[in-house]
């Protein structure tokens, strides 16, 4: 059962949060999000297999993911690997999400914290 | 499967049966692939290090979860103490050592390989334990249990690495690392068993 609004999953912590970016536009096996994560944070984010399926447990739990029946490519893959994707409902919470953390760097922005370019 | 994974397959077990069952397997299979990408970048050492950390949390989180505890508490009074008993045990451990080694006293070097288990997964274990049992509100008992398991595991595997330089005595290497184990296991346990029990005789 899911809560019905996504502002009250927020805030995500960093690990899911990665982890639904990750997923948000294809769906992925776990060494292939731990992958993904690692390279979009060049390496300064790294997910231990520990983090990332206690994460997967809850927010398959909570409905921000499911698990495919099917293997998007069978013939390429190792049959024993399972694949998730984003749920409607947790794309809406990670949307929500981006959107706070929007806010926030819009407020650094605004105090003088970040240059106009964001560097 | 390497020894690398045989040993992670083995740390698995610090986790619940049911997390376990449901993506033990999963697990496996992500480390495995993470090892031989990082063997081919040369940072293993650092790579254990990572997932020995995330191990620790993350098992202590998963059996506090699956038990629904708060936990036992420490009190400020029986976290002193245990602490002080705890540095009590490595301080005579380092003067006996050096003693023997200063005397060349067979008797007690015939421990050394127990003295040494003891002071460096004493000194890592207890500070992991304490700084768990401080800033989360895990069972301390089973926290020590897990947290000692997996340094000395982590100590094993550093001997391993090691043992390609000098020799090793790997059975009494073992058997002090045993004995340590059980030395620290058994301290933490003698210590929150009249907690646990007054917790127990205080439930309705």
């Amino acid at each position: 059962m899911t809560k019905e609004k996504p502002e009250a999953w927020l805030p995500l912590t960093p690990a899911m949060f990665h982890i639904l970016l990750a997923l948000a536009d294809k769906e992925r096996h776990g060494y292939e999000i731990m992958r993904e994560v690692d390279e979009r944070t060049e390496g300064k984010m790294r997910v231990g297999p520990g983090t990332l399926y206690g994460s997967i447990k809850r927010m398959l739990n909570d409905g921000l993911i499911e698990e495919l029946d099917e293997r998007p490519d069978p013939d390429l893959d190792d049959e024993r690997r399972r694949y998730y994707r984003l749920s409607d409902f947790g794309r809406r919470v990670a949307i929500a999400e981006a959107e706070r953390l929007d806010k926030l760097v819009k407020s650094a922005r605004s105090k003088k914290l970040l240059s106009a370019r964001g560097t | 499967m390497n020894l690398s994974t045989r040993v992670y397959g083995l740390l698995l077990l610090a986790y619940p049966p049911e997390f376990r069952q449901e993506f033990g397997s999963q697990m496996l299979q992500v480390f495995r692939d993470s090892y031989r990408a990082e063997a081919r970048s040369g940072s293993v050492p650092s790579f254990w290090l990572r997932t020995l950390l995330d191990l620790i949390l993350t098992a202590a989180k998963e059996r506090a979860d699956r038990s629904g505890t708060k936990g036992i508490f420490m009190n400020r009074r029986s976290d002193t103490m245990v602490l002080l008993v705890a540095i009590g045990i490595i301080i005579i451990a380092v003067v006996i050592q050096r003693y023997a080694m200063r005397n060349n006293v067979a008797f007690i070097l015939l421990f050394g390989y127990f003295l040494d288990a003891l002071i460096v997964s004493g000194v890592i274990g207890n500070l992991i334990v304490f700084l768990l049992n401080k800033t989360t509100k895990l069972n301390p008992l089973r926290t020590a249990i897990s947290v000692f398991a997996a340094v000395d595991a982590a100590l094993l595997l550093l001997i391993v690495v090691l043992s390609s330089v000098a020799p090793v005595n790997w059975i009494g290497v073992l058997v002090g690392y045993l004995v340590s184990y059980v030395t620290w296991v058994g301290l933490h346990f003698a210590w929150r068993m009249p907690n646990r029990n007054q917790a127990l005789n205080s439930q309705p």
